[in-house]
């Protein structure tokens, strides 16, 4: 096993000069994964909604109309009007940037400090190793909801707090997934040159390890854009997030959920949104990993 | 990648049925339930849980369904909040307003089979008015001086000075075994023994609370159900879904949203009652933004009521056009504040916030507060009062609120909430709510309201046996706190509650107190 990824970050070193050769190269390989592909997709729609979103909304999304609460779906209203008579899709459209701008900068945080963890941890080895991984091996303890709840409860609920809840559950598995990259990548040959070169422990780590373990990152930062959708809008359900006015996609289902049984869709489309864009994301990932993960290449 | 489509395609078709097919609910039977077996079982879902069953010492409604269940005063109302004997087989008053003699029911046993006569009443008395116990019956009997056992199965209670709603504060004080009382507080709380057509047989905190049938109820034999099971359930839904399925047999309050479900149902019936329960925000009128009465003028006209009540309530309800329901005594209607955006932004300019103001709204987590918070932040935007809405749990909403000890210490700024007068009397509508006597953490005026006219008149009413009299400072009293509008006036409710057709005589009173003692089971 060793000897192949040895192999392929060997591969991978002399074609990182020509970058844009190396980018079509992964673009030809990625489309034939037709799911991953839909998902990039939807994804890169989504992004696009949730800049341009505010501005291309059919009708505003919090202006309230009471002359037509609770209308089904129509021409008009394509995914119909909830109980203040506001436009379902309009307020799914500005939801979208809520619920990425979260769980974005959630899983960035938790990412940049998890990794900066996992490189010292495995670069430095020895105590600073087994403490880093004993704090994580705590974290890891807790389910991830319940870490969040406790958080918030902690902090007091809103968005802001959300994303520091979401950041501090997600920076463990990225401590543990990029030390377990900087293992391997330590012992390389190139490392070792590196070192007998003179080149500070600093510079090792970052330009030369950090690089290495990057593949790894992204794969799972994608996928737990997705893990952090879903626990953002959870904990918006339980009124800890969002504010219950706000288009959030979660604190739309947590509203509605008592029409749940005589108007469906406001409960259907938030609930499906959020489903969708969950799947996505983890599709996405899924498509990410086999291509850049040498132990899935085939 | 095709199995995938599959999926995705078969989840969502799942989901489009599950929500379509709840649609044309009700048809669901609740005959098929386990009453097959016999036993005349009744489960009662209700939206909080208990919080005492301590008959001296519970203000919360839920709290006092339970406790109504077992226990009986002296006085009781009926389904209008009318008072009618109870424990007590006539009452006398005298002419000065200051004796109250009761005529005691013979023959009446407790639960654990100790008699009832005036020494338990003495016994009861001595409790409540004993500090070290810290009742909060003790605020009923405020004006009672000293009770005297006139005989086996009469006894008298001195006022200090005339108190017009004492009639009615018997009606909230429940008369316990002096046995149990010797056992103490923590028994009690536990462990009610009383004398009503039913007696307690188990709670568990946060689930169930567990009633049967007292068999030798003096009232002889009342109803056919042999036991009754309160079943608290904070969600909405699931309180439907148990109607639907036939889990529980009555159901309170029953979600506005959800009626149209039960529209043609064969085996629900929807009741719609009168209620004492108003919907209001109090304005904290001690602090800077909201010290001015042009500003809470112009929040008040600021709210479309109707649109309140036909977006919150679903309809059910009626503009509050006072500082109590209708069904209050000596209710007077008021000019309500009619919807004026534009007039409402010509006060808040006179006032000094032509570009309006941020803003913060308190409430508790019950999804119908969270929606009225959502109303008034979309109303209160159109004079440019920017709302933010803070919905917190009922626990520590109340520390939030009571625990301030100087009304400049409060930080609430506006609290969606409701008031009901458990005693149906006015002055259980008024003085704990507009008395500057009131303050947290002595009452409910979480409005900061002062104006000594109004207390004073509120102590006037209370000294005047005269009807008349009260009935003219009741309504110098509505008129002036609704001008000056320390609340955003809401709604009245209307109660509603749902039960299944073969169940009869269980109602809800005007205050939200549900009614077990007549039930009848087919």
């Amino acid at each position: 096993m060793s000897n192949l990824q040895t192999e392929t970050a060997l591969n991978i070193e002399p074609i990182k000069t020509k970058s844009d050769h190396r980018f079509l190269q992964f673009w030809r390989l990625f489309r034939r994964k037709k799911p991953a592909v839909i998902s990039f997709y939807f994804v890169l729609f989504l992004f696009i909604m949730a800049i341009i979103g505010p501005f291309v909304t059919p009708f505003d999304a919090a202006k309230p109309d009471y002359n037509s609460v609770l209308e089904t779906p129509s021409a008009s209203h394509w995914f119909g009007t909830d109980e203040y008579g506001r436009d379902i899709l309009s307020r799914i459209i500005a939801g979208a940037r809520i619920s990425l701008s979260v769980s974005v900068s959630a899983v960035t945080l938790g990412a940049i400090v998890g990794s900066i963890l996992g490189l010292i941890s495995g670069f430095f080895g020895k105590w600073v190793d087994k403490l880093i991984m004993r704090i994580c091996d705590v974290l890891f303890a807790f389910p991830e909801l319940i870490l969040a709840i406790g958080i918030v409860a902690i902090l007091g609920p809103g968005l802001n707090n959300v994303i520091i809840a979401v950041a501090f559950f997600s920076v463990p598995s990225f401590a543990r997934i990029v030390r377990g990259a900087t293992l391997e990548v330590k012992e390389m040959l190139f490392v070792e040159a590196e070192e007998s070169l003179g080149a500070s422990r600093l510079r090792i780590m970052f330009k030369h390890v950090f690089p290495e373990t990057l593949p790894t990152i992204i794969v799972y930062y994608t996928m737990n854009v997705g893990t952090a959708i879903l626990a953002a809008a959870s904990l918006s359900f339980l009124g800890l997030g969002a504010e219950p006015s706000s288009p959030d996609w979660g604190a739309m289902l947590s509203v509605s959920r008592d029409y749940i049984g005589t108007a469906f869709h406001l409960v259907f489309f938030p609930g499906l949104v959020i489903f969708l864009t969950v799947l996505a994301f983890n599709l996405l990932g899924d498509g990410l990993r086999e291509m850049l993960d040498p132990k899935m290449k085939d | 990648m095709r199995k995938f489509a599959v999926l995705v395609l078969i989840l969502t078709l799942a989901l489009f049925s599950a929500a379509c097919s709840s649609d044309n609910a009700g048809s669901t039977g609740t005959s098929g339930k386990t009453k097959a077996t016999g036993d005349k079982e009744l489960t009662v879902a209700i939206d909080q849980n208990f919080i005492t069953l301590d008959p001296h010492n519970a203000g919360d409604t839920v709290s006092i369904i339970g406790i109504r269940s077992m226990y009986e005063g002296l006085v009781g109302f009926d389904k209008d909040m009318q008072i009618i004997p109870a424990l007590a087989e006539s009452y006398d008053i005298s002419k000065d307003g200051l004796t109250y003699t009761f005529k005691l029911r013979q023959g009446v046993k407790f639960h654990d089979g100790e008699q009832f006569n005036a020494e338990a009443v003495k016994a009861n008395f001595d409790r409540i008015m004993d500090d070290a116990n810290n009742l909060s019956a003790k605020r009923s009997f405020k004006f009672v001086d000293s009770m005297e056992i006139i005989g086996d199965y009469e006894v008298a209670f001195k006022l200090k000075e005339p108190f017009s709603a004492m009639i009615n504060k018997f009606g909230m004080v429940p008369m316990i075994s002096p046995k149990a009382i010797e056992k103490g507080t923590k028994y009690i709380e536990a462990n009610p023994v009383g004398t009503g057509t039913f007696k307690f047989v188990e709670w568990k905190q946060g689930k169930t609370l567990e009633v049967e049938k007292y068999a030798d109820y003096w009232g002889g034999d009342q109803t056919n159900v042999e036991k009754v099971k309160f079943s608290p359930i904070p969600e909405n839904g699931s309180r439907v879904a148990m109607l639907k399925t036939g889990e529980a047999d009555f159901v309170y309050p029953m979600p506005q949203q959800n009626v149209k479900q039960f529209k043609n149902s064969k085996d629900v019936t929807i009741e719609e009652s009168p209620s004492t329960i108003v919907r209001y925000v109090s304005i904290n009128t001690f602090m800077d933004q909201y010290k001015d009465l042009k500003v809470r003028q112009a929040m008040n006209l600021a709210v479309n009521k109707e649109a309140y009540i036909k977006v919150v309530k679903d309809g059910y309800g009626h503009v509050l056009d006072s500082t109590m329901a209708p069904e209050t005594q000596y209710y007077a209607k008021q000019k309500a504040y009619e919807f004026d955006v534009k007039k409402a932004k010509e006060l808040l300019k006179e006032a000094g916030y032509e570009n309006g103001f941020k803003a913060e709204i308190w409430g508790n987590t019950s999804s119908e507060s969270v929606k009225g918070m959502q109303f008034i932040k979309q109303q209160l935007a159109q004079i440019g009062i920017d709302v933010k809405i803070k919905s917190m749990e009922e626990g520590t909403l109340s520390d939030e609120i009571y625990t301030p000890a100087k009304p400049e210490d409060a930080k609430v700024q506006m609290w969606y909430v409701s008031w009901s007068p458990s005693s149906g009397d006015a002055d259980g509508a008024t003085r704990g709510l507009f008395s500057n006597e009131y303050y947290p953490p002595n009452g409910a005026n979480t409005a900061y309201y002062n104006n000594e006219k109004v207390t004073n008149w509120i102590k006037e009413a209370n000294a005047t046996a005269d009807p008349k009299e009260q009935e003219k400072i009741y309504h110098e009293i509505q008129r002036t706190v609704f001008e000056e509008a320390p609340w955003i006036f809401l709604a009245s409710d209307v109660n509603l509650a749902a039960h299944a057709n073969n169940l009869e005589g269980v109602y809800v009173a005007p205050d939200g107190v549900i009614n077990i003692s007549k039930a009848q089971l087919k």
